[in-house]
């Protein structure tokens, strides 16, 4: 799959002075190198309990560059190896950060609830594992199987820690279900007939769950009946995938069945989110409405005359009246374009098969002209300045559609195909 | 200020507990931040208090230090929530600093879910505080399409059973009439109008969705005097802005949610595409709204007027909509050369 996906297109031909613009690596090893080997600024103090998720990006991002092994030494690893199985939980799964950690000595069983693993970070914390060569052998595996069912909901839906007297903390949305159907596909494995014992998720509600997600427009929101929402699309369509990777006879989802009316109608979801509204016109208020059309016109159809107010509207221009060189992804419908969702949309269609329906040609010239940062790293839009997440997930949309100097990367485990191999040579996987 | 703690008696009876960032044990550690000395001060204390269970005032105002430097801290809320049940706190009063720290963190969603988590008690809250909406209404007032204030704005609903209060069609319209592009407030009149409403029915984005897939968004009792009114809704809002692709989409769920055909728009969608006519030949064509012409290509595709309809999905393509020439490409494969069973299902798509 090359970036261009074949065809160039037209505009950005017939524009004499337009440069050929160009993934500045070198910079980008220098900011994830940055962010690995130095203190993060106090501004992610914010961010404290996500120090998990920022460690997946700073190595995560090394790795995809192809850096990783080149630019740390062997006890570099062994020490981040070290801090990652310093973050496990004695009862198993890891959290967030060690922010919680109030030791060993002082842990019983009425404040351990205090400490909890946390489901998106035992995800997490398990793939930079990998991504490290580690063999996970260290990690109470099984514990970690048995906590997964605890961690979900009777509606289906998965939450973030477990709290006091074992109730299931935190918001029900589709990051904790994908990332709770992660977790049990990277420790499971083809191992199923050794884990009778151990009770397994409830897959079906699971699946019924995301489904009950999808909106009236196609996308998939957060929980049932909000704003169908790109990030929680992925998360969704993630969560899918790995339980349909460990699976032989399941019956596929609608979700992910070319031809249904699910399926078709959010690959239209997600096709409708590249978008040439990137919010950097310099009379737009931040944030609120995007670049409107004229509204002068009665808000009253009903009692209008139809065919007056018709003459009234403009014509559209055309590919020929109003050339477009860059298109980015919005996260919802009529929002600006945005880093993180060249990510989001693009890894959803990978997953669906459906990487090709996208323009690669001016989401590139968007990341690598608009966002990219001369420090290194991107941003998350037009003129902002660089951080962790929107760096890595700049990279990644990348990296689907072929970028040089990239490595290959998985949609769904969102680690390079290189980690992935690594992840099926443990003896679970075999 | 660093130090604050060390040195107000209060405090005398704890001793913190530092961060471990395992750095004795041989770990390198990752994302390290270069944290505030109060920070690290405060979360020293906040470990302490949390390993001894402590139920307190000072440890309740503990976490509203910590909350203020970290309100993603994902414990301090859950312990947060669990002193003021213990300590019996007037959860109005506790509304009324959530607000002050709403408005400060905008992005945060940890504390819509401390909200509802006080919201959920039937005990303090068995009707909706009289200020509640208005308080939302003064999010919207900063950022419109705020996702966390909007999915707590469906809990209550829910919650309370507000579907058919003024209030809640009133605020929508409002939103609506100052910014029409508004996904956000086209959602939540979805749910209003068609939502699920049963203490025992899931919730859901569509009715009916864990029926078959081809009852799945279909209402099983259509109230079709509202579905008239919603569609002429939609109508009065796309003629402001025929390029807003939330009242489209908005439409197309109501034919669906009602069992109805997209056919009764043909008329409406034809008239933002007017044909230039030389001799009775079509020779250009003007166009008003991309998402008319997608409409009538879908329309034609289900009166078996396949060549109609690739003649619309091809104007996208290559003259109105070159973002998605990829995608219009692939609906024109299944008109054209894929099984009638895929033909329509990319007409309804």
């Amino acid at each position: 799959m090359s970036r261009a996906f074949g065809e160039s297109n037209l505009v950005v031909e017939t524009d004499p002075i337009m440069a050929e613009p160009v993934f500045n690596r070198e910079r980008h090893i220098k900011y994830f190198l940055r962010c690995l080997k130095t203190f993060l600024p106090g501004l992610y103090t914010s961010n404290d309990s996500n120090r998990m998720l920022l460690a997946f990006f700073a190595v995560s991002g090394l790795d995809l560059l192809g850096e990783l092994y080149n630019k740390t030494t062997l006890e570099e690893r062994q020490g981040y190896i070290e801090w990652i199985y310093h973050c496990q939980v004695p009862s198993g799964g890891f959290r967030g950060f060690t922010g919680t950690n109030f030791g060993l000595e002082k842990r019983t069983i009425t404040n351990e609830a205090w400490d909890p693993a946390n489901v998106p970070s035992t995800f997490f914390a398990l793939v930079i594992l990998i991504i490290l060569g580690d063999d996970l052998s260290r990690v109470k595996r099984l514990e970690c199987l048995q906590w997964l069912p605890k961690m979900q909901r009777e509606d289906g839906s998965f939450g973030e820690v477990l709290g006091p007297h074992q109730k299931i903390e935190g918001g029900g949305d589709l990051r904790f279900c994908c990332f709770g159907a992660g977790t049990r596909y990277l420790l499971r494995g083809k191992d199923g007939d050794n884990l009778k014992e151990i009770e397994d998720i409830d897959v079906d509600k699971l699946v019924a769950f995301i489904e009950a997600c999808q909106t009236y427009d196609g996308g998939i929101a957060e929980g049932p009946f909000c704003e169908s929402h790109s990030g929680h699309t992925y998360c969704g369509i993630g969560a899918l995938t790995f339980l349909g990777r460990l699976s032989d006879n399941h019956k596929q989802t609608a979700l992910l069945s070319p031809g249904t009316e699910g399926f078709e109608s959010l690959v239209k979801w997600l096709a409708a989110r590249q978008t040439s509204e990137l919010g950097d016109e310099e009379d737009e208020d931040e944030g609120n409405s995007e670049p409107d059309e004229s509204q002068s016109l009665p808000d009253q159809f009903g009692k209008i005359h139809l065919e007056e107010s018709f003459h009234k509207l403009a014509n559209l221009p055309t590919l020929t009246t109003q050339p477009i060189k860059y298109a980015g992804f919005n996260g919802r419908c009529n929002k600006y374009a945005d880093t993180c969702y060249s990510f989001w949309n693009t890894a959803t269609l990978a997953m669906m098969d459906r990487l090709q329906l996208l323009d690669a040609d001016r989401n590139r010239q968007y990341l690598l002209e608009k966002t990219q940062h001369i420090v290194g790293g991107f941003g998350k839009s037009v003129g902002e300045p660089p951080d962790l997440l929107h760096s890595y997930f700049g990279m990644v949309s990348l990296a689907f559609q072929g970028e040089a100097g990239l490595e290959t990367v998985d949609p769904v485990l969102c680690a390079s195909h290189r980690a992935v191999q690594h992840l099926h040579t443990l003896s679970w996987w075999k | 200020m660093a130090g604050t703690y060390a040195s107000d008696p209060e405090w005398d009876s704890i001793q913190p507990i530092p961060l471990d960032d395992g750095s004795d044990s041989g770990a390198m550690p990752l994302a390290t931040i270069a944290y505030a000395p109060e920070y690290l001060e405060v979360t020293s204390y906040l470990r302490a208090v949390m390993a001894a269970n402590e139920m307190s005032e000072r440890a309740l105002k503990l976490t509203e230090d910590v909350i203020t430097m970290n309100p993603a801290h994902y414990t301090v809320w859950i312990y947060r929530a669990k002193i003021l049940f213990a300590l019996e706190k007037d959860l109005t009063e506790e509304l009324e600093w959530l607000n002050t720290v709403s408005l400060k963190y905008l992005k945060n969603y940890q504390i819509w879910h401390h909200r509802q988590v006080l919201m959920t008690s039937k005990e303090h809250f068995p009707v909706l505080p009289a200020t509640e909406l208005d308080f939302l209404m003064e999010m919207f007032g900063q950022d419109s399409k705020n996702y966390h204030v909007w999915t707590y704005r469906h809990w209550l609903v829910r919650h309370f059973k507000l579907w058919d209060t003024p209030r809640e069609t009133q605020d929508v319209d409002t939103l609506l009439t100052s910014d029409v592009r508004n996904n956000s407030a086209w959602n939540h009149r979805f749910m209003l109008r068609f939502g699920p409403r049963g203490d025992n029915e899931p919730d859901a984005g569509m009715p009916n969705s864990n029926a078959p897939p081809e009852e799945k968004g279909k209402l099983p009792v259509v109230d079709e005097d509202l579905v008239d009114m919603e569609l002429e809704y939609a109508k009065s809002k796309i003629v402001c802005a025929p390029e807003n692709r939330s009242p489209w989409a908005y439409a197309r769920g109501v034919f669906r949610a009602a069992g109805r055909s997209l056919l009764e728009w043909k008329e409406f969608a034809n008239a933002f595409v007017a044909e230039k006519l030389e001799d009775g030949k079509s020779v250009d064509v003007e166009v008003k709204s991309t998402h008319a012409l997608e409409w009538l290509a879908d329309v034609h595709a289900q009166e078996d007027m396949s060549a109609d309809a690739v003649r619309m999905l091809t104007l996208l393509k290559e003259k109105y909509d070159p973002i998605r020439k990829n995608y219009w490409d692939y609906r024109i494969n299944m008109v054209e050369g894929h099984s009638s069973q895929n033909v329509q299902v990319a007409a309804s798509a």
